[in-house]
Parts: C-alpha cells; structure tokens; sequence
C-alpha cells in the first residue's frame, strides 16, 4: 500500500466515528469550559461575560460545599460497603459450580436494570407508610426504628447509599471474583500451608495480588459516586432540606430551575476536575503495594 | 467452618435480596392501584391484567416502547460499523498522532455526561436536532463510542496477523480485508459490546431527560419517570408497575441469553481498565 | 464460519452504501453545525400556540383554534404541547424563534423571560375592546387580583387563564360519621385533631418530599392571619426583617406544636404528593393541605363514593388578618416578543378568554376561571364549596416570591422541610428566613419586584 492510499484507508476508517465524537462530545465539552465564563439566563442570546466570576461566587457558595461533602460521604461510605461486601462474597463465588454460575448471574441484575427502576424499587421499600422495611421492623418489635428514611436529614443519604450499593456490588464481586482466579492456586495454597488463614491470609496475600484491581475498583467508585444523579434525583430531589443534594442534582437546578446556565456549567467543570482529582489521588496513593518486595 | 456458614449465608441474602424486590414488581403489576396502598406487600385479590393494557395503551408505554427500541437499534447499526472501522485502525494501522486519538476517545469515558449537557442542549437546537428520535440516536452513537472502540481495539490486537496476510495476498484490498475477514473473525467481541451498549442504551435516562421533550417521542425511562413524577399526572400505580415489568423484562431476557460473554467482557474491560 | 449473529449479519448488509451514507450523513450534520440552523418560514395568517399539557390536557385548546379557523378564514391555528413544554421552549427562544403564544407552565422561569425582554407588554392591547366587541376594555373582563399577579414596572406582561384555590381538604364521611365539624380556628383545630388521633387516626398529613405544599397551606395562611395580609406582602416585596417578623415566627411556632402534639402524621417528610394524597384518600389521614386540582389528579385511585370537603386553613383565634382571606395561583399565558403574528396571537387569547368560552372550560375541566363572571357557570360538586369560599374572599393572595425568586423560593421549601422535620426551632426558621431573604435582597444580578395591592383596579 502507497501512503497516500493507505492515509486515505485510515482517514476513511477513522473519520465518521471520529468526526460524531467531535461534534456531540469533544465540541460540548469545550463550549462547557466557555460557558462556564459567562453569566446566561439559557433563555435569550444576551451573555454578559464576567471571567472567572462564576468560580468566585461557586467557592463562596455554602452549597457547592455541602453537595461536595455528600458525594464524598457517599463515596466513603459505599466504597468501604461496596469493598467488605464483595471481597467477602467473592471467594465463594468463584468456583464453577452450578449454584455458583446461578448467583453470579442474578447479582448483576440490579446492574442491568434501569436506574429509574431501582429508584422506584427503593422508594417504595423505604415507604414509612406501606414500605417493608418498616414493615419488617414492626413485626420484629423495633417500632421505634421504624421512620421516614427518606424524609428524616439523618437517614435520608445512607439511605440513597443502600440504594447505590444494591445496584453496585453485583459488579464488584464478579470484578474480585474474576481477579482471585488470576491468582495462581500454589500461591494460596503455600499460605494456607504456612498456617495463613482468615484475615491473615486477606491481609498478607490476598489482598496484594488484588492491589491492581483494587486500585481500578476504587476509581471505578469514585467516578460513579462523583457523578450520582438519577438515584438522588428521583429518590429525594436533594432534600430534605438539601440533606442528599449532591453536585450534579445542584447543577440540574440551577440550570433548569433558576435559569443560572453559567453557573450550572461551571459547576460542571469543578465536579470534572474533581472526579480527576479524586482519582488521581486515588491511582497515587495506591501506587505502592505495600506488600511487594517484603515477601 | 463458621465463616464458611457466614459467607454462604451472605451469599444467599444478597440473591434473595436481589430477586425478592424484583419478584414483588412483578407481583404489584397484578393488583389495583387501591391495593398496591392497602395491602403493598400481599397478593393480589385478582389478577389485573388490565394494568398492563392500560399502560400499554393509555400510558402510551407501546409508543415509548417501540421509540426505546427503535434508537437503540438504530445506535447499534450505527455504532458498531463505526465504532469497529475506527478501533481496527487503533489496533493494526498505528499513525502518527493515533495514541493520542485514541487517548481522546478513551477520555470520553471519563467524562462526566453532565459536563456537557447543557451546551449539547443548545447544539442539538440549532441542529434542528433536539427532541428527535435521530438526533437522540446520533447523540448516543457519539457518546457509545468511547466503550465500544476501547473493547473492540482490544479485539483486533488479538486477532492473527495471518489471516489478514493471507486476505492481502488474496487480492483482497485493506477495507475488504476487513469487511470480509477481520470483521467477521471479531464477531464474539461485536456482539458482547452489542449487548452491552444495548442494556446501557435501553435504561439510559439523563441524556433523554434533557433531549427528548415530547409525549410521543419518549423513550422507556423517561416514558416511566413521567407516569411517577409529573405532578398533574393522574395517579395510576398500577399501570405504573406494569410499566415497570414491560421495561425490565426485555433488557433481563437479553441479559440472560448472553450472561456468561457479558461477565466475560465486564470483567476483561474492568481488569485492563 | 457460522454467521448468525444480528450485529455482523447488519454490519455485512451495510457495507460499502452504507458506509458512504454514514460519511454523507456526518458531513450534513457538520455543515448544519456551521451554518447555524435555518428559520423555517411563515404565511402571515399562521399561528402557532405552545401549551403546557397538565391535569387539564391541551384538548380545549386544540378546539378553541379550530373554532377559530372556521370564522376566520385563511387562518392556521398550530396548537401543540406536552408535560415538558418548557425545555422546549427555552433554545426556541435562545435562538429567536419563539410561538407566537405559549402557555409555557410552572417550570418555566416566567420572569426572566420578561428581564430578557422575550415577552412583550400587554397593556395597550388590554386597553382596546375584548373579542367581538367595539367597546369596553379587555381588561376589565379579568379578574383584577389575579391580572395584577402578571405586572412588573407596572406594566401587564402575562395573562391568567384558569387558577387554583389553595386550602385544605377534609374527608367529609369521616367527619360525619364521627359528628366533627371542619374546625375555623386554632383552637377547634387543636381539640378536633385531638379527638381524631384518639381514635387512631392521622389528624393532618401532607406533601413532605415537596415542602412547597406545607408553605401555601400552613406557613402563609398562619402568617397572614397572625400578622395581616401586609405581613406576607412585606416579606414577598424583600421588607428588611420581614421574613423574621413576629407573624412569621407565630406561624412557625403553629406548625411546631402541630408537630409536637404529634398531629401530623407520621412520616409524611418522606412521602411525595400522590403518597400522601392517597394516605388521605384511604381515610388514615383526616385532613390534608392542597389546591383545587386534588380531585382531577387523584381521581384514577379515589375509592369509589369518596367524598371531600375544602375549607381555608384555620385561622389563629383574635388574629390580626381578614379570616376571608384564599391563596390562589396562576398559570399565565404570554406573546413572546419574536413571535410572527402578534396581532392575530392577541385576537386568538381574546377570544378564549370571551366569557362564553371561559364557562365551557370551567365545566369541560372543573376549575375556576380568571374571567369575570364565568363563576355563574356549572361546576362539578367538589368545587361548589371552593367558588363559595371566593366569592366571599375579600383578600386573595399568592405565592409570588417563589416565580420572582426562585432561590429564595427554594431556600424558604427547605428551611420549611427542617422546620416540620423538628430539625430546627421556629426561632432557627425565622432567622434563615430572613437570611435567605437578605441574600436575594444583596444580589445586583436579580431583578426586583414590588406588589402593591390594589393597583390594577
């Protein structure tokens, strides 16, 4: 092949996937960055330029601040769940056994639903009239426990939190369980032989052999959780009184309620920056595996 | 042994967990919008078949139905042909500049969607495109694409070198090569990442949210968030879990068929990641 | 090789045409982007009319253009519309090529299309003779407090169509069978819940996860009847310290001891409007605060011979405020300022607001109209006590900081939600209150409004 045919072949072959990406991804995300410099109701042509006033007034805003704190919080907490949950679960699920094959399938199935669907599902779990939960509670005798998850400020995010974690952990087992079969079995097998059991044998090798995966998982749940939206969204609307408002629910109603386009878009670019953030700090602290070169 | 008893325990109440609720929208589909308040988590007194009737009819489920099913097709006849050319290019013709395409794409699947929405709102207006079945297909084409040439490039560089040689000397030229020989040696990888993008593209919701704004052009989720959310919407709970049922069933049927090569893909796309 | 799969079997279908299609159709799509959209073009006698379709649908409507048509000859009425309308309306107008009429419903942001100067005035047309006539004003066919709800600078920018009563509904079985009387003051209010919980029974629930319901059917009405109608018109025109007045901090200390005394039932913060409605409808609350629409909305799940009773919230014995005194809301309709056909657009809402076609909506939908004298028209009987409760209102007032300020609107939903959750004291609500109120009332960038009582008589 000549050069020139074969950059018209490439060119060919690369240029509608590439020039669709341009358009409705690439060409967006740098109007983001533009808008975000603006004050603009998103109801007329009229823009007021006014720099990097929106990022001002955003690091004075007691919101931005507390919808960050829940994102956070809400990663902390179903990362460290989602992380217990699945390592427990995952050795067990490993094998090719019939019952097995069967879990593995049906714990994906929170995951392959919609998100409307598991908001829904929740919401009328939850219920404090008629939900279950409650109804589960006071047939036990804890009718005390037995209260408006979502309408109380305390209960109200780790509630959305469970939610998460149902429609999550599915793909963390099979994440771990697919990672423990890439470790050599004489590896456990010594340990074991060494007397290793239980959480020793997590600590000393199980979990370094997963340091890789875990790495990724983590990532993996510091995006998912940066960017929660749908679940909040339908579940509380942010409330009460802002005590599940998280970013991107922030930014929707500033963009479609209080006509602040500007705004919402620069919210847009600080949540982005912060997902890298988040996840570079991630990827750096844990760089070293611990346990390597200690063995 | 303790911890033995205690994991398989887990085990079992995470299923339980998972299939119970899922068994009781199944369930709630069948009793009248009283029920569903009066006794949530009974059976119902009689079987209300009529709830899947109205949504299906009135509700305007069938539409939104058929609009799911129509974009995510016709995102998949045109996301996978692309998507396959541009991540064979990634995998076999390196140019220059080609790492950094590709860094490009991958970029995407890092971004947030939220970051673009707004200015994808007003693009979409101007195209003339906003609140079209075509534009919702293209917007998610573009937005499909990082995943799809991510797994798909990872496909060809797994393919043998020969067999394309062998094409070549047959007289084959590049792109045939591919339309006759490369393509069809990837079609494990085509159809999990068909599935894939399928499930996601089936249950997506905040793209259509901020596109789609007409009765009659809604998807399945938006279809469903509606019957919950508009407030001036005359409450039909029954209807409402019918609908439920009609958008979970297809998307757990196609899941099921291709569970195992789904697990697979997760897991490789996770591991490499 | 075997070649089943639906993915390869589409993509070898496709091949070479398709391929040369896809190119062609991302290079149209690219040269769009670049020339920048196209205006579709418009015969003089077109109209096009965007409506909010809600509880009451778009039917009416639809109806009244082809009416319409059919007596004016040569035009085209265009009427569409749909739950959403708003998002659809907004890059419409962003790119200058707005209806010519919208009804754009409550999640457009009504006032800023009015400081983006997208709506036009009203005033010099309200001034010329309503549809059909040679004489008399258009204005004086409206209900003066609900045309006075549309001005800004003193000019006329909306125009009101149907509206909504707000109070509380009652289930009229239960009372009766139990001999309660729906109660007109606090301390009936007090001993009635009393008796209700005693047997068993929510005495009051409401709308939690949508607090907006707790302010226009607890908050305002105890404020107004605590501090007088001024009260609330002080705090909506930004008043410093109204917002923490002692109106403000009484009605607050009601809604407390409603929550105390444990008269409100139990978890209705977390319930959504239908959930809680429907806590109502199945008799295990006794009362609950919400508008006019309540039976269309509810209708689907109403146990079968329901029946409820509307009464205005109860109001605080030897209070300062007119004990006559409804809260109402509209839903205005407006002639965007880029629209094609203003003058037709005009003559178009003149003649749905004609009397005559004001009555048939009142009976074709059930709610009340802004046109005098469509009140003489037949309504259903959920609404009879309603239009009795209007006609004899001597004050009305509305939620109109919420459309103004829609920050101070959300701010106000929130501190309301904490407020009935017992998360925070009255002494806490008022004070964030006024807080949030200060904030509006610092920020250059939001337009000011003041309500001057009276002033469209």
């Amino acid at each position: 092949m000549t050069p020139r045919a074969r950059a018209v072949f490439i060119t060919g072959f690369l240029l509608p996937a590439t020039a669709l990406y341009a358009v409705f991804v690439v060409m967006p995300v740098v109007q983001a960055f533009a808008f975000s410099l603006y004050r603009w109701r998103g109801i007329s042509a009229n823009r007021t330029f006014i720099g990097l006033e929106n990022f001002r007034h955003l690091f004075a805003d007691p919101i931005v601040w507390m919808a960050l704190r829940h994102n956070l919080l809400l990663f902390l907490g179903t990362s460290v769940a989602i992380l217990v949950l699945s390592l427990a679960l995952a050795h067990a699920i490993g094998s090719d056994s019939r019952a097995a094959r069967l879990l593995r399938s049906v714990y994906l199935f929170p995951q392959v639903i919609s998100l409307v669907v598991v908001a829904i599902l929740w919401m009328f779990i939850l219920n404090p009239s008629f939900g279950i939960l409650n109804a589960a509670l006071k047939a036990v005798g804890l009718e005390r426990w037995a209260i408006a998850w979502l309408g109380e400020k305390s209960t109200a995010l780790a509630s959305i939190g469970v939610a998460h974690v149902w429609h999550a952990l599915g793909f963390y087992i099979m994440l771990f369980a697919a990672a423990l079969r890439t470790i050599p079995p004489d590896v456990i097998e010594a340990a074991t032989l060494d007397g290793a059991t239980g959480l020793t044998r997590l600590r000393y090798v199980t979990l370094p052999m997963l340091w890789a995966v875990l790495r990724i998982a983590l990532v993996y749940m510091a995006i998912g959780t940066m960017n929660i939206f749908s679940l909040v969204f339908l579940m509380t609307q942010g409330g009460p009184d802002r005590a599940t408002e998280v970013m991107l629910t922030y930014l929707y109603e500033q963009a479609f309620k209080h006509s602040e386009f500007g705004y919402a878009t620069a919210l847009a670019v600080v949540n982005f920056v912060l997902v890298m953030a988040l996840s570079g700090t991630i990827l750096a602290l844990f760089r070293h595996n611990p346990q390597e070169g200690k063995a | 042994m303790i911890r033995r008893v205690l994991v398989a325990a887990g085990l079992w109440v995470f299923a339980l967990s998972v299939v119970v609720p899922l068994l009781w929208v199944l369930v709630t589909a069948f009793k009248t919008g009283a029920e569903i308040f009066t006794s949530p988590w009974g059976v119902p007194h009689t079987l209300q078949w009529e709830n899947f009737a109205r949504a299906w009819q009135e509700a305007g489920i069938a539409r939104y139905f058929m609009n799911s099913l129509l974009v995510t097709l016709a995102t998949l006849a045109i996301l996978l042909p692309i998507g396959a050319m541009a991540a064979y290019i990634f995998a076999r013709y390196p140019f220059r500049g080609s790492k950094w395409l590709f860094g490009a794409f991958l970029g995407g699947m890092m971004f947030p969607l939220f970051l673009t929405i707004v200015p994808l709102f007003f693009l979409l207006a101007r195209l003339q495109l906003l609140d079209t079945l075509h534009g919702l297909t293209l917007v998610y084409v573009a937005y499909s694409l990082p995943f799809t040439v991510f797994v798909l490039t990872g496909f060809f560089q797994t393919l043998p070198q020969e067999m394309l040689e062998a094409a070549l000397i047959d007289g084959c030229g590049h792109a045939r090569a591919f339309w006759k020989v490369m393509l069809p040696l990837a079609k494990p990888g085509i159809i999990v990442v068909g599935v894939f993008n399928a499930i996601g593209l089936w249950n997506e919701y905040p793209l259509a949210l901020v596109i789609m704004t007409s009765d009659e052009r809604r998807t399945l989720p938006l279809g469903i968030a509606n019957l919950l959310m508009v407030e001036q919407y005359q409450s039909d709970w029954g209807a409402l879990f019918a609908g439920l049922v009609i958008v979970m069933l297809p998307v757990l049927f196609v899941y099921w068929l291709f569970r195992d090569r789904i697990h697979e893909t997760m897991v490789a796309g996770a591991l490499k990641g | 090789m075997k070649q089943t799969g639906f993915a390869t079997g589409v993509i070898r279908k496709m091949k070479r045409t398709t391929y040369a299609l896809l190119v062609t159709a991302v290079a149209l799509a690219v040269a769009v982007v670049v020339s920048c959209g196209k205006q579709p073009s418009t015969a003089s006698k077109e109209l096009e009319v965007a409506c909010f379709k809600g509880g009451y649908g778009i039917d009416f409507f639809e109806q009244a253009a082809r009416e319409y048509e059919r007596s004016h000859p040569g035009v085209k009425i265009k009427v569409w519309g749909n739950p959403r309308v708003w998002e659809q309306l907004r890059p419409r107008f962003v790119a200058g090529n707005p209806p010519d009429l919208t009804y754009p419903g409550w999640g457009m942001d009504h006032w800023a299309l009015v400081y983006e100067g997208q709506v036009i005035p009203l005033d010099e047309y309200l001034d010329t003779p309503p549809y059909g006539k040679t004489e008399g004003k258009w204005r004086d066919t409206f209900e003066p407090s609900l045309l006075e709800l549309c001005q800004y600078q003193g000019k006329t920018y909306m125009l009101p169509y149907f509206f909504s009563m707000l109070g509380w509904w009652y289930n009229k079985e239960m009372f009766e069978q139990n001999g309660w009387k729906p109660p007109r003051t606090w301390s009936e209010l007090l001993n009635l819940c009393e008796k209700i919980k005693a047997k068993g029974i929510a005495p009051i629930t409401y709308q939690g996860i949508y607090p907006a319901y707790a302010v226009s059917g607890f908050l305002i009405p105890w404020v107004i009847s605590a501090g007088g109608i001024e009260a609330f018109d002080n705090a909506q025109n930004l008043v410093p310290g109204a917002w923490k007045s002692p109106a403000f901090l009484k009605a607050a200390q009601m809604m407390d001891e409603l929550r105390r005394r444990g008269y409100f039932q139990e978890g209705a913060n977390g319930m959504d409007h239908t959930g809680a409605q429907m806590e109502f409808l199945s008799g295990r609350a006794a009362m609950i605060p919400c508008g006019t629409w309540l039976h269309s909305e509810m209708r689907n799940v109403m146990p079968k011979g329901f029946r409820m009773g509307f009464m205005l919230p109860p109001i605080l014995d030897g209070g300062k405020g007119d004990p006559t005194a409804v809260g109402i809301g509209i839903e205005p309709w407006m002639v965007p300022t880029k629209g094609k056909n203003r003058e037709l657009a005009i003559d178009f809402y003149k003649y749905m607001t004609s009397l005559e076609k004001a009555k048939q909506f009142v009976e074709a939908k059930g709610t009340l109209m802004s046109i005098r004298g469509s009140d003489q028209a037949n309504f259903p009987e959920h609404l009879k006590e309603p239009v009795e409760v209007f006609r004899n209102a001597k004050t009305v007032w509305s939620v109109e900081y919420r459309q103004w300020y829609p920050k101070l609107g959300k701010a106000v939903e929130d501190t309301t939600a904490a407020l009935l959750a017992g998360d925070i004291t009255p002494q806490q609500f008022v004070e964030r209150l006024e807080q949030a109120a200060e904030a509006t009332r610092q920020d250059k960038n939001i337009p000011k409004h003041t309500y001057t009582r009276g002033k469209a008589r």
